[in-house]
């Protein structure tokens, strides 16, 4: 054994975050400049993001969802408040994180030559976990 | 020589925790900046083979 670490994923790469999305049944639009967002409440602040998921596709949520680039290269979740009391809060977006870096794991190993020798989906009292094994080729 | 496995644990909050077994030294450094990516690391322990791995790979460069 030699070493490990925990590290906090950050959604920065747009390619993994949409097949995230996907993955989870939806079918964001992806914009390279951010569009507004459609509010339940129209007096609200009009928000912006560069991937959205329209509200017709998240069931009982009050507007659209969205992920916005920010100066510092992260795309950050902008929603209604009222959404993360329809399903649509601190779990949903760890599983979307949790697809994100699955993904990116994923596409990382292949490109740097690693073999993915398994993948394991774990089931805890916190969750769901996802478990990769890998190995450098030899 | 043991097998050198990466194992890579992500929670329901997309936290990750890494485990790199069998790695030394700069083997090790290379495998944790290529499954580190862009993510900001909380926690990172080298355990006690890294060393052991380095101090075996400097006595042989010594002799």
């Amino acid at each position: 054994m030699s070493k490990y670490w925990v590290s906090i994923t950050e959604l920065k790469e747009e390619k993994y975050l949409v097949d995230a999305l996907r993955e989870m049944g939806y079918r964001p639009e992806v914009h390279q400049e951010a569009v507004p967002m459609n509010s339940y409440y129209s007096e609200q602040e009009a928000k912006q993001a560069n991937i959205i998921i329209r509200r017709h596709e998240l069931r009982g949520a009050c507007g659209d969802i969205g992920f916005a680039r920010q100066p510092d290269g992260q795309l950050t979740l902008i929603a209604d408040e009222l959404d993360a009391y329809h399903g649509y809060g601190e779990k949903w977006l760890g599983r979307v994180q949790q697809l994100y870096k699955e993904k990116q794991t994923f596409a990382m190993a292949r490109a740097k030559g690693y073999i993915l020798k398994k993948r394991e989906v774990i089931q805890t009292k916190e969750g769901q976990q996802v478990r990769l094994q890998s190995a450098v080729r030899r | 020589m043991q097998d050198q496995t990466i194992t890579i644990t992500i929670d329901g909050q997309g936290h990750s925790t890494t485990d790199l077994e069998g790695f030394t030294g700069r083997s090790c450094e290379k495998v944790f900046e290529d499954f580190r990516g862009g993510d900001r690391v909380k926690l990172e322990r080298k355990k006690p083979a890294y060393y052991t791995g380095q101090q075996v790979q400097q006595e042989k460069s010594h002799r």
